[in-house]
């Protein structure tokens, strides 16, 4: 996305100043905003407690969050947007059902044969599109969610459009996690990937993968064939997408083919651009602010979804960094307005 | 120089678009520490060469081989040969700082496979910060007296995105190093610049293919121009030959003005106008 | 494939998706931009229709013209608020717009479905005559009235696209927005009426497309996708190839699940989606490339 970093046009034709960042990433850039999540999440769990209905809205909130974390490699930093997480998210969470209900396999190895699989999908997918981009991109693989989601609902190994139910509970080396600890785990898994992303983002890969979006010719000429990063990015992606169904599917005990619909996907677009693109961590808030808006508000009814769309647009329009990238901006000016001696030239 | 083997040799290279031909069976040769100029008009085939060997575009036919070894292939492959390239039109990641474009140029070589790039993936992760490859950039910076590596490079001049598009290709150690008009849209200071990093590189004795309008410049900086037309080389030789060969005030001028003026001065007036993009 | 009744079908989707594409083909013609909000175009104007009469006793007439002009503001809508600002904050980068037409797209699916509920409703008839039988076949009002609209709209949109000034510049303007812009075209206007065009002949497939299998908030969708899969196969040679793509896309889309079965059919859109992207992206009828 261009619009990330960017500010909005000034009315009139005079250049922005000249914005900068450290050019290499400090310990802070890299490691400061995991505190902050850690906190977060520790905050939401203390609010959640016990009560289930507030546990369900944290899996829901944790499984969006994976997904549009699986969609920031390839969407946010590589710049090519794809509609198959639904697929991918279905992957994960028919691995694990599989594995628990046809084979007598420990339950953990679905959480692994899942992202496997979905990341092989990817990379099928992606070989078969890969000279298409944008707008073409988008119909290839909305088409093959609705192929995939068909072909769930008609193969006889998944159990047609009841899909699958009554898992065994995982257990992880004879550990066998309960309920609150697994929501715990729920938390921290999210926190984790946003928190390796966001390193990633930082590293060379990441310098490399998000140069690929911008001048893809300058990455290749210097090096790197761009169409095999593209690839290894969408897996990437795919994979954590994967996690997510895994996730949902192992907290809520059953899965159909119509699990992760196309309106997740949609929303999944929307949550990095809500919480602000410039971190995956924005990524998190979005799926927060998206669960709060459309399942916890009982006063939004039916029209979350709608406040979100709009939303969006809102922020697309006037606000094109998102709640992260202003809160950012805050601290900044906080910061400046503290240490008053060090001037206006940052 | 003859009898040193060659570092870059090119025959035989066409390139068409539909029915228009951009490169007519050119050959090519550069020699270690040699700067061999490419001039002619627009629309003469000189990005398209560059393009062509580069590997950014794939010519049609023809043969090139890079110190003995076929070059062939996509551009990451050539990259890896050793050849590097900065673009008519920088291609520069607008929205990451100058620091990071520049160590685009030090890091793309080790994403070179597809096991590389998970590797890489995973290392960045768990090792984030200043890497040695850090420290080369900044050399590099240094030595083009490029400051404040945490600029946007979208914010730069156009200069100053020229010179940062040489800094990056530099960090690739090329063996051969292709610019396509760096000097278009440079004040003084940087075009001074780009002509110590041409000295410096040919120094070590790499080689550099140099594309520019601007005969004069090239002529007073190369050791030997070749002179493009609507895709055919049609001279090939020493770069105060070029200037006063009938080919060249054919090239430029056209038939008809070397009929009238055998004494026309070389460089138009709006000549300067060109390098205004 | 000797049943009457089959073909008849196939006509009728093709025509619809053939208005659908050219729906696209407009916007895309002016623009350079595939507008995916003509799918929801087309469902705002069946279903706003179809609401004004059976929830608010509306006279049909009425109903259907405020239904397409509806359309038509959203389509203004869409590129005044949405496409033109976000285009223009990232130049040349394709991906901020694509985002928005996709927000654009879930933003009136939601839209529709907060004001006109959620159920499927009903299309209106907009010929009041006797069915048409010859042999086991049988042609409705509604088939026929979209069959003759829909040569009536092409054969409009081909004499407009050559014969008016505006028509003309479309192109141009789509070609290159700059180079138009520097020879004193008014880009912005050319555009405007690309968009409300586009939003017309979306309402009207929309309009006399619904009374076949009705119409709901979550129609759009598919249609979008429709749509484009038949710009995509028919190209954009000539202003008649969108009608061509959709007369292909619908007889594949009445044969296929008629002969191998219901889950066929999304196999098959995949792969023909995936071999014309990558084979053939300028589709049957090309435009000379120039150089």
């Amino acid at each position: 996305m261009t619009m990330n970093g960017s500010s909005a046009p000034p009315p009139v034709e005079v250049a922005p100043p000249p914005r900068h960042r450290p050019p290499w990433p400090s310990g802070l850039q890299a490691n400061g905003s995991l505190g902050l999540g850690v906190l977060a999440a520790i905050g939401l769990l203390v609010w959640v407690g016990v009560n289930g209905y507030k546990q369900t809205l944290l899996v829901t909130a944790a499984t969006y969050a994976l997904i549009a974390l699986g969609m920031y490699i390839p969407f946010v930093l590589a710049g090519s947007l794809s509609l198959a997480y639904g697929a991918y998210a279905s992957i994960g969470g028919y691995a694990v059902a599989l594995i628990s209900t046809e084979t007598r396999l420990p339950l953990w190895f679905g959480w692994l044969i899942g992202p496997v699989i979905a990341a092989v999908a990817a990379v099928i997918l992606g070989l078969a599109t890969r000279r298409l981009s944008g707008f073409y991109l988008v119909a290839v693989t909305l088409l093959f969610s609705e192929a995939f989601q068909n072909y769930l609902s008609n193969a006889s190994f998944t159990g047609g459009n009841a899909g699958l139910a009554s898992f065994r509970n995982l257990d992880v080396f004879g550990w066998y996690p309960s309920n609150e600890q697994l929501i715990i785990a729920s938390a921290a898994v999210v926190c984790v990937v946003a928190f390796l992303l966001n390193r990633l983002r930082l590293s060379p890969w990441g310098i490399v993968v998000r140069s690929m979006r911008e001048v893809p010719s300058a990455v290749e000429a210097a090096g790197t064939r761009v169409p095999i990063l593209n690839l290894v990015a969408l897996a990437m992606g795919a994979g954590i997408g994967a996690l997510a169904g895994a996730l949902f599917t192992q907290m809520s005990g059953s899965i159909q083919p119509d699990t992760f619909t196309l309106n997740l996907v949609f929303l999944a677009i929307f949550m990095p651009i809500i919480g602000g693109t410039g971190t995956p961590w924005g990524a998190v808030l979005g799926a927060l602010i998206v669960v709060e808006l459309t399942l916890n508000l009982p006063s939004l009814h039916t029209s979350g979804t709608l406040l979100v769309s709009l939303g969006v647009l809102l922020i697309m329009l006037v606000a094109p960094r998102g709640v992260l990238g202003y809160l950012d901006t805050g601290r900044k000016e906080l910061m400046r307005a503290l240490t008053p001696t060090k001037g206006t030239d940052g | 120089m003859a009898d040193q083997p060659l570092l870059l040799e090119g025959s035989g290279l066409k390139k068409r678009y539909g029915g228009v031909v951009a490169l007519s069976d050119v050959s090519i040769r550069l020699a270690p520490g040699e700067i061999l100029g490419l001039v002619g008009p627009n629309g003469a085939g000189k990005t398209t060469l560059v393009d062509c060997i580069s590997g950014t575009q794939s010519a049609n036919s023809g043969v090139l081989t890079l110190k003995g070894a076929r070059l062939s292939g996509p551009a990451s492959r050539r990259a890896k040969l050793g050849l590097a390239r900065t673009f008519q039109y920088p291609q520069l990641a607008q929205d990451l700082t100058v620091g990071e474009n520049l160590l685009l140029g030090r890091v793309a070589m080790q994403h070179g496979s597809w096991w590389r790039m998970i590797l890489q993936s995973i290392r960045g992760t768990f090792w984030v910060g200043r890497s040695s490859d850090a420290t080369v950039v900044e050399a590099i910076a240094e030595e083009l007296q490029i400051t404040r590596l945490d600029r946007l490079a979208g914010d730069l001049t156009l200069g100053e995105q020229r010179l940062l598009e040489v800094g990056r290709a530099l960090g690739q150690d090329p063996v051969v190093l292709l610019l396509d008009e760096p000097f278009a849209g440079s004040d003084a200071n940087g075009v001074a610049g780009i002509i110590d990093v041409i000295r410096t590189v040919q120094r070590r004795g790499h080689g550099i293919i140099l594309v520019d309008h601007n005969v004069d410049l090239v002529s007073s900086l190369v050791d030997r121009i070749m002179l493009l037309d609507r895709g055919h080389v049609v001279f090939d030789g020493d770069p105060a030959q070029c200037i006063a060969s009938p080919e060249m005030q054919r090239v430029y001028f056209g038939a008809a003005a070397l009929e009238a003026d055998a004494d026309f001065e070389t460089r138009p007036d709006d000549e300067v106008l060109r390098h205004v993009p | 494939m000797t049943d009457p009744q089959l073909w008849i079908s196939a006509a009728e989707l093709g025509c619809f998706f053939g208005l659908l594409a050219l729906s696209y083909y407009v916007v895309l013609a002016g623009t350079g931009f595939f507008n995916f909000a003509v799918g929801p175009y087309a469902m705002v104007g069946g279903l706003s229709a179809a609401w004004l009469v059976l929830e608010h006793g509306f006279e049909l007439w009425l109903a259907v013209a405020i239904a397409v002009v509806a359309t038509m503001a959203l389509a203004a809508v869409t590129e005044l608020a949405v496409v033109r600002p976000v285009q223009r904050r990232s130049g040349r980068s394709e991906l901020p717009a694509l985002v928005a037409v996709t927000a654009v797209l879930f933003a009136i699916e939601q839209l529709a479905g907060v004001i006109f509920g959620y159920t499927t409703l009903p299309g209106q008839e907009l010929l009041n005559i006797q069915p048409i039988t010859f042999g086991t076949s049988v042609i409705l009002p509604s088939d026929l009235l979209l069959g003759i609209v829909t040569i009536v709209v092409f054969g409009g949109m081909a004499l407009w696209v050559r014969l008016s000034r505006t028509g003309r510049l479309l192109r141009a303007v789509g070609d290159s927005r700059d180079a138009a812009a520097l020879l004193g075209l008014p880009v912005n206007r050319i555009r405007l009426v690309a968009f409300v065009l586009s939003g017309l002949l979306a309402a009207v497939a929309g309009l006399l497309f619904a009374p076949k299998a009705g119409v709901s908030s979550t129609s759009g969708l598919d249609w979008a996708l429709s749509g484009f899969l038949a710009l995509v196969v028919g190209g954009t040679a000539t202003v008649w190839a969108p009608l061509i793509g959709g007369l292909i896309l619908g007889a594949l889309q009445v044969f296929i699940p008629f002969y191998f079965g219901g889950p066929s059919l999304s196999y098959l859109l995949l792969v023909l989606a995936i071999v014309f992207f990558a084979f053939r992206p300028q589709g049957i009828f090309a435009r000379r490339v120039r150089v």
